[in-house]
């Protein structure tokens, strides 16, 4: 009895035959027709004969020079036109993240003990802050800054500063010695950090650091959320069309030191527990003798903007509770938006990436539903077939599983994101590049995998970013998980018990 | 053969295809100005004589030296009795700025200003695919622009930038960002907003450094819209020529010039140092050998290049001579909007490129009626060129601003057809430039100069003061 297998086992197995069989055709639609083609071709020649093959060689003999010429110089002008609009490729050449030393470590243990020791919570506080804590899915190794280590914390401009040049310093450190390139040789520079927003900005504060040329195309993009990392890839991407031959810095981070809320809101209290400290240096190049040891291409960046729609808007706000302290209030809804936001990205995403199979079935189970209202399920495309690897920002917990279960992903794809999240916590905007590190780490990286980077953020922004990997990456891979992989992937329990 | 007459003929239509999509993607290369609006706040925003005094005088914490320091400056300012200042400071409660307060700040400036652009323009808020934001010292989350996003109703696509910290430079910045997107040859109208926070950046302590951009800073903003549709060129008032940005920010001088940091007694400022007019400068001289070579007609060219040889080859320069040879900037440039961030930046500019008065006057008077609007002062002055109808076709006008950093950014707009837009300057236009420019902080604050500890009497002033106006 146990060895036969159930009726729907079976049907299901040659479901999936068939839609493989499906997938392969349409995929593969123009090698199927082009055989016949090629072997009719090769029938006529072989029936023709050698002679009229012979008599066309000596027509085109007979042709004027002239008229070669100027049919060549044609060739060539199209050519030339063709390959001068096509838009510029933009390499990824190579990315280093922040690596936390162990002194910064914030334990369940420290993190209910500071708690306890601020005089501003009450007990009522520090329970619901280490409750959000054990359902959180962060490990034991995340990491705040020096600042939040006092009791109270020290929230001054002068601290910030610090933990921002702590970070960003490291980063770019690594990020040049990796790749060699010589501070003099960036011509874009891109920093983006939501919360800390000095005067000089951050990025005066790496020019100067740095000693980068005066000419230098700098941005500096505050308040844009977790998704500013891939906002500053897009704009990276824009000047790069703009500007041949040149090199982009794109530095994402967060500065948590002046953000720690100190009231009693309870939704303004789970950034406290969710975010910590890391940064990431990205260098990206449309210079033709970096694609040689470039490690990814960029292929697309969709930007999703829901803003328009109220709720939308509110449901991660910073703002003053009745206190006057300032924290950043997350909504309740904030799932069911994201969700939401993700739907609309996907929509333009779609069509850009998956094969076209998938978007056949899409847009005949479409036709169905509207036209001859048939009353089927929408079809979720498989964008499994579109991609290898998936990096989901770690937002949160409920985040990955909401999309895990939206984009019907198995636990493997997702398994990047929550290492991450257990490993470095919510580092916002930076928090892609640390799921990269990951996967690369595991060695699943081969050459020709797409990767999929999804970002979402304050506003409400869903934003994602492709790209395909151009070699394999070989392991050991020097970056954060370093001293870490060998561990991962780890369980973790729904709940952590702490009190 | 018929099959190579086809084919040829397909290969020229494929190339006449190719060139006009390569020429059509050139065309897209172009930044229009369609239109731009200024915020002109109410009424009772008004900073007047009286108001200015009283807002210092309600700083205990400041002693004669501080106020004297203080009334000096504002009577050195060049800025006249109708500037306006954020409600709260108004109201008393600079030291205790709430996120309301600065929220309430931007909205005010953001319903009339963006409402009044849409309205000019004729264009929906869903027809804007880029919008770019600049605000120094304010920056929540979500960012102003979602808020715009938000409060417009603009679409899921929209482009999205906000650009905080980069202070009084920061509008040529936006500019910068819209110009680099429009060159991907996508038809695009962007929304560019430029102003400055003030009502969180109250410096509360006595550090003199420090309180300078309390009383420096005026309320302003800006609006404009921008495509590179050609299209709309017929419309459009500017065009774009180029655009050159200078950081000299790997000088430890010209970066720690203008610092936000906290005070000894942990007070957060906006720290000015003494060195701030070198750092400016030097990026200023920067920025224009870069930019020289695109202004200047070619026999200017020529003749600065043998003024420059003769200059270093036969007469050597002597110690610290940072003199640039003589150029007459005029035949290049036929207007000139300088930053209006104090007396002194127009007095160095205009003695720096051999203005006259006249070249000036826009920005000083956009000074004395308006303050140093941080950014957005540019449009300001832009403004007043057009209101006193100076703006005519194939004119070209030259952009200066400076920035912390230290940066200097600068562009050359050509005017696309005559203007005549009084625009924010239609009720004070005729009033400039005045007859008389005594300064009118001096008649009521002069004796100031001559107090002592042992004369000054606080109270006194205090009491004379509210019974005077």
């Amino acid at each position: 009895m146990a060895n036969e297998p159930s009726p729907q086992f079976s049907s299901s197995v040659r479901l999936k035959y068939v839609k493989l069989g499906y997938q392969y055709l349409v995929n593969h639609i123009l090698t199927f027709i082009l055989i016949p083609i090629i072997v009719g071709i090769s029938i006529e020649l072989a029936r023709v004969g050698p002679d009229e093959i012979l008599s066309l060689v000596r027509f085109l003999n007979d042709l004027d020079l002239i008229y070669v010429m100027s049919t060549l110089f044609l060739v060539i002008i199209v050519g030339t036109v063709y390959f001068m609009s096509r838009p510029r490729p933009v390499y990824l050449v190579d990315y280093a993240c922040f690596r936390p030393k162990p002194n910064f470590r914030v334990p369940f243990s420290t993190f209910l003990e500071h708690a306890r020791l601020v005089p501003q919570f009450d007990e009522r506080t520090v329970r619901f802050q280490v409750k959000i804590l054990e359902r959180s899915g962060l490990g034991e190794e995340t990491c705040l800054p020096p600042a939040n280590h006092y009791i109270p914390p020290t929230c001054s401009m002068a601290a910030a500063r610090a933990e921002a040049e702590l970070v960003i310093f490291s980063a770019i450190d690594e990020l040049l010695n990796k790749t060699g390139m010589r501070p003099k040789n960036i011509d874009i520079l891109i920093v983006n950090c939501s919360l800390f927003s000095p005067t000089p900005s951050l990025s005066a504060m790496i020019v100067n650091k740095y000693k980068l040329r005066s000419n230098i195309l700098s941005f500096n993009l505050s308040g844009m959320g977790c998704s500013a990392g891939l906002i500053s890839i897009d704009l990276a991407r824009d000047l790069l069309q703009a500007h041949g031959n040149s090199n982009a810095l794109v530095v994402s981070t967060e500065i948590i030191t002046p953000n720690y809320y100190l009231g009693k809101e309870r939704a303004m209290l789970l950034p406290n527990c969710l975010f910590r400290m890391g940064a990431a240096a990205v260098l990206l190049s449309n210079c033709r003798r970096e694609k040689r040891r470039a490690k990814y291409r960029l292929t697309h960046v969709v930007r999703t903007h829901k803003g328009a729609d109220d709720a939308a808007y509110r449901c991660v706000f910073q703002e003053q509770d009745s206190e006057g302290l300032t924290g950043i209030n997350l909504s309740k809804d904030l799932m069911a938006i994201a969700g939401d936001a993700l739907k609309s990205n996907i929509t333009t995403m779609g069509p850009l990436v998956l094969p076209a199979s998938e978007q056949l079935l899409f847009l005949f189970c479409l036709i169905a539903r509207k036209v001859f209202k048939v009353k089927w399920k929408p079809y979720i495309p498989d964008f499994r077939l579109a991609f290898e690897h998936f990096c989901i920002h770690a937002g949160g917990r409920a985040v990955i599983d909401e999309l895990q279960k939206n984009l019907q992903l198995s636990d493997q794809h997702v398994e990047a994101s929550r290492m991450a999240l257990h490993r470095f916590g919510n580092t916002s905007s930076s928090s892609l590049w640390y799921e990269l590190n990951y996967i690369e780490s595991k060695g699943r990286m081969k050459k020709g995998d797409r990767v999929w980077m999804i970002g979402f953020g304050s506003g409400f922004k869903c934003n994602s970013a492709v790209w395909k990997c151009l070699k394999t990456v070989k392991t050991p891979v020097d970056g954060p998980w370093s001293t870490s992989i060998h561990r991962y992937p780890v369980d973790i329990p729904a709940v952590v018990k702490v009190l | 053969m018929e099959i190579l007459a086809t084919l040829t003929m397909l290969l020229i239509l494929c190339s006449i295809y190719f060139l006009w999509k390569l020429y059509s993607l050139q065309r897209t290369t172009n930044c229009y100005l369609i239109d731009y609006v200024c915020f002109k706040p109410p009424p009772d925003r008004m900073v007047n004589r009286k108001t200015a005094g009283e807002i210092i005088e309600r700083n205990r914490t400041l002693g004669l030296s501080e106020y004297k320091f203080l009334l000096k400056v504002i009577i050195n300012s060049g800025m006249g009795v109708e500037t306006y200042a954020p409600r709260n400071i108004l109201e008393g409660r600079e030291a205790s700025p709430t996120f309301d307060d600065a929220l309430q700040e931007m909205d005010e400036f953001i319903d009339t200003t963006v409402n009044d652009l849409f309205k000019k323009t004729n264009i929906s808020p869903r027809d804007v695919d880029l919008l770019v934001i600049n605000i120094s010292g304010f920056s929540p989350a979500p960012s102003l622009a979602s808020r715009i996003v938000q409060r417009y109703k603009m679409r899921e696509d929209v482009k999205a930038y906000n650009v905080s910290g980069m202070g009084c430079s920061a509008s040529l910045i936006s500019i910068d960002l819209v110009r680099n997107t429009f060159k991907s040859g996508k038809k695009t109208i962007a929304l560019a907003i430029s102003s400055e926070s003030l009502s969180p950046n109250w410096y509360a302590g006595k550090d003199k450094s420090m309180i300078l951009s309390n009383i420096l800073f005026r309320t302003g903003g800006s609006a404009m819209l921008l495509t590179n549709d050609p299209a709309m060129r017929a419309r459009a008032k500017m065009r774009l020529k180029c655009l050159i940005r200078t950081h000299t920010g790997a000088n430890d001088n010209a970066y720690n010039c203008a610092m936000q940091k906290e005070d000894d007694a942990g007070f957060v400022g906006m720290h000015l140092g003494k060195n701030l007019p070198k750092a400016a400068v030097h990026a200023f001289v920067e920025n224009f050998q870069r930019l020289i070579p695109k202004i200047l007609p070619y026999r200017e060219l020529a003749l600065y290049v043998y003024r420059t040889i003769k200059q270093k080859v036969v007469k050597p320069p002597g110690k610290g001579n940072m003199a640039m040879t003589k150029i007459d900037f005029r035949t290049g440039i036929d207007h000139f909007c300088i930053h209006t961030g104090g007396p002194a930046v127009i007095d160095a500019v205009r003695r720096g490129l051999r203005l006259s008065e006249y070249d000036t006057e826009p920005s000083s008077m956009a000074l004395h009626r308006w303050g140093n609007t941080s950014s957005t002062s540019l449009w300001y002055v832009l403004s007043y060129m057009e209101a006193k109808k100076r703006l005519k076709k194939r004119d070209r006008v030259l952009m200066i601003t400076f920035g912390t950093g230290f940066k200097c950014n600068s562009c050359i707009w050509e005017v696309n057809k005559d203007l005549g837009d009084a625009g924010v300057w239609e009720e004070s236009i005729n009033n400039y430039p005045p007859q008389t420019l005594v300064n009118p902080y001096l008649e009521m604050y002069g004796w100031v100069a001559d107090e002592t500890e042992e004369t000054f009497n606080r109270e006194a002033r205090v009491e004379e003061l509210r019974t005077l106006y």
